[in-house]
């Protein structure tokens, strides 16, 4: 046992507060997306509500609801209309209420051409 | 029940001969053969005693549903499918003749309501007890609900049942033990692995095989390569597709980054389990560090969204995994090297929660624990597919089936998985899928994943979407090894150690 203490001192403390060091592999995670509202129409947030598997997506009218709570950052919107849907780049979720983690993304009145 | 003894392996021409009204069903990568239900006895006894492994047993359709008996004859290198069409509400008792398909009877009963032929009670092992009439089943509702195993909490003379979980302390899965006991030493253990259920073959009908792989790589987390892997090539042998060479290498050197920190992962559940703090931190370091390795390789800890049906989604940063990868090893190498010179260590492991090469072939165990007993079973060895023709493993193996020879199995795996990495990138790893069309078909897949070979069989209708799939994870035959392993002259505190040594998911049982 003694051997495993001196063990322990030799490798010391390799655990750091948060957030001191910025993790050099959180730039290649997969993060959730952003919806850019002025590319958004009703075909391509019926096209994205397809494709999301954890049902993170759904459109109420001219309302795109994404709740963010829900979503595993698969990719698969991002992969689908790249132009309306971007990664974030941002995997902390920490928010006061759940209901903070529902985002109301406004669509487009008119189909894009 | 006894099992029957293993003789020569046993060959698709012998069944043939032996079974009368067998016919060819079709080929591929494993023979399907289909037989009248009363010849079921007779096969099943034909090939369990001339070596033929039972690999997973299922069933499909309604009215009639078809038993589907999967097979693997391991000297030959090949997999075989029995299929029987079950009119009735029964079919022969199997498990009298080979015990490994006691689990998969009872389970077939609590999703199509056929049962064996003998009236045997049959235990609940996946659906709730709360499963009323409307609750989504795969075929029919049993008429009788299975019989619950739970033991009562006073067995008997000085014996009693000591419950223990679901609800158990930070991240253990849902399971519940009943530990028999008469204070000290484990008389019984029971199990409970439906708390978790969630019905993904079920959520699999229907879907197309891309959807359906976001769900399979769900099946066990820990296992999302081995389990997709599985998923992917019986889609991929159902129609016809080969992936590319690179895209079939990096799938491979993603499995054995699945290995690698599996692996570290239960010598650090090991080392919790015998109070070993210091080691545990040591082997955690090396933990995170494989985990953020194949973050910064392959854009996910654990290792999502790299399989695709037809490929990969995603290359392997090879510079990064040549440049980080023997730092991250030789953390746990040194972690591990320094538990087998630790006396007070090994003393917990060895002759703990010991598996005999008997019981490991009786009850069909894979992986790990079947290797340390023994049984030298390593699908990318028995039944290899690419890209194990070119690059095959070095299987490591111990006889004597206790805690200790499984972390010496886990240990030389971890070093062989550094070595087949190497190679692997060598012959060059890349992305890529091959076509993949929208027609039907049927195949089986598989992988060997840290704890064992993983099994997929998926139908594909005419539309491409799926009518039938099924996930076999290696974690379904193992947990039926684990009350035998624990109540071999074990106590109380075993139980942890004896359990980080299966490093087994209740998720994968309960999927």
């Amino acid at each position: 046992m003694t051997l495993w203490f001196l063990r322990g001192l030799r490798r010391g403390v390799v655990t750091t507060w948060y957030p001191a060091r910025p993790d050099s592999s959180a730039a290649s995670l997969p993060t959730p997306p952003v919806f850019r509202a002025d590319v958004l129409d009703r075909a391509t947030a019926d096209r994205l509500v397809e494709v999301c598997p954890s049902r993170a997506l759904r459109r109420e009218s001219d309302t795109l609801i994404f709740d963010l709570g829900a979503c595993t950052a698969c990719g698969r919107c991002q992969d689908a209309a790249p132009e309306a849907a971007t990664p974030s780049g941002e995997f902390e979720l920490a928010a006061t209420s759940r209901a903070h983690l529902v985002k109301r993304i406004p669509l487009l009145r008119e189909a894009r051409s | 029940m006894t099992a029957v003894q293993p003789g020569p392996a046993g060959s698709l021409a012998s069944l043939l001969g032996a079974v009368s009204g067998a016919s060819f069903a079709e080929a591929g990568n494993a023979v399907t053969v289909r037989i009248p239900v009363a010849q079921l006895e007779t096969a099943v006894h034909h090939l369990a005693t001339t070596g033929a492994r039972l690999a997973d047993l299922f069933a499909a359709g309604q009215d009639p549903a078809v038993l589907h008996l999967v097979w693997a004859l391991d000297a030959q290198q090949q997999y075989l499918i029995v299929q029987a069409d079950v009119t009735g509400d029964e079919y022969p008792p199997l498990s009298d003749i080979a015990p490994a398909a006691f689990a998969e009877e009872c389970e077939i009963y609590e999703q199509f309501g056929i049962r064996p032929a003998t009236g045997k009670p049959l235990n609940r092992v996946a659906l709730p007890p709360h499963a009323g009439p409307d609750f989504p089943r795969l075929g029919h509702r049993p008429g009788q609900a299975p019989a619950e195993i739970h033991a009562p909490h006073t067995v008997g003379g000085h014996a009693f049942e000591f419950p223990f979980g679901p609800v158990r302390q930070v991240g253990m899965e849902s399971l519940y033990y009943g530990l028999v006991t008469s204070g000290e030493e484990i008389v019984d253990l029971y199990l409970f692995t439906w708390h978790k259920h969630r019905g993904l073959e079920w959520r699999l009908r229907g879907r197309t095989p891309r959807d359906a792989l976001f769900h399979v790589e769900r099946t066990e987390g820990l296992s999302a390569i081995a389990m997709s892997w599985a998923f992917t090539a019986a889609v991929e042998a159902a129609l016809g597709v080969d992936p590319p060479s690179a895209a079939q290498r990096t799938r491979a050197v993603a499995l054995e980054l699945e290995r690698l920190y599996n692996h570290a992962a239960a010598t650090a559940a090991l080392c919790q389990a015998t109070g070993l703090s210091i080691g545990q931190s040591a082997a955690e370091i090396a933990l995170e560090r494989l985990l953020r390795l194949n973050a910064a390789v392959f854009g996910h800890r654990y290792l999502f969204g790299v399989m695709e049906t037809g490929g990969v989604r995603r290359a392997p940063d090879a510079a990064e995994l040549r440049g980080q990868l023997p730092a991250a090893q030789s953390e746990l190498c040194r972690a591990a090297d320094a538990l087998l010179a630790t006396n007070s260590f090994l003393d917990r492991l060895e002759a703990c929660g010991i598996v005999t090469t008997e019981q490991a072939r009786r009850l069909g165990l894979v992986g790990p624990v079947a290797r340390a007993a023994g049984v030298s079973i390593d699908t990318r060895l028995d039944q290899p597919a690419p890209p194990y023709f070119q690059h095959p493993p070095a299987v490591a193996a111990r006889t004597s089936g206790d805690v200790l020879a499984r972390f010496g199995v886990m240990h030389d795996e971890a070093a062989e998985s550094v070595r087949l990495i190497g190679d692997l990138l060598d012959a060059g790893a890349g992305a890529g899928t091959a076509n993949v069309p929208s027609t039907g078909g049927s195949g089986l897949g598989w992988a060997e994943s840290s704890r064992g070979e993983a099994l997929a069989w998926v139908a594909l209708g005419a539309d491409g979407r799926i009518s039938r799939a099924r996930l076999r994870p290696a974690s379904v035959r193992n947990w039926r090894g684990f009350d035998d392993a624990c109540r071999s002259q074990n106590v109380f505190t075993d139980v942890p150690i004896i359990e980080a040594s299966f490093w087994l998911t209740v998720a994968g049982t309960a999927r």
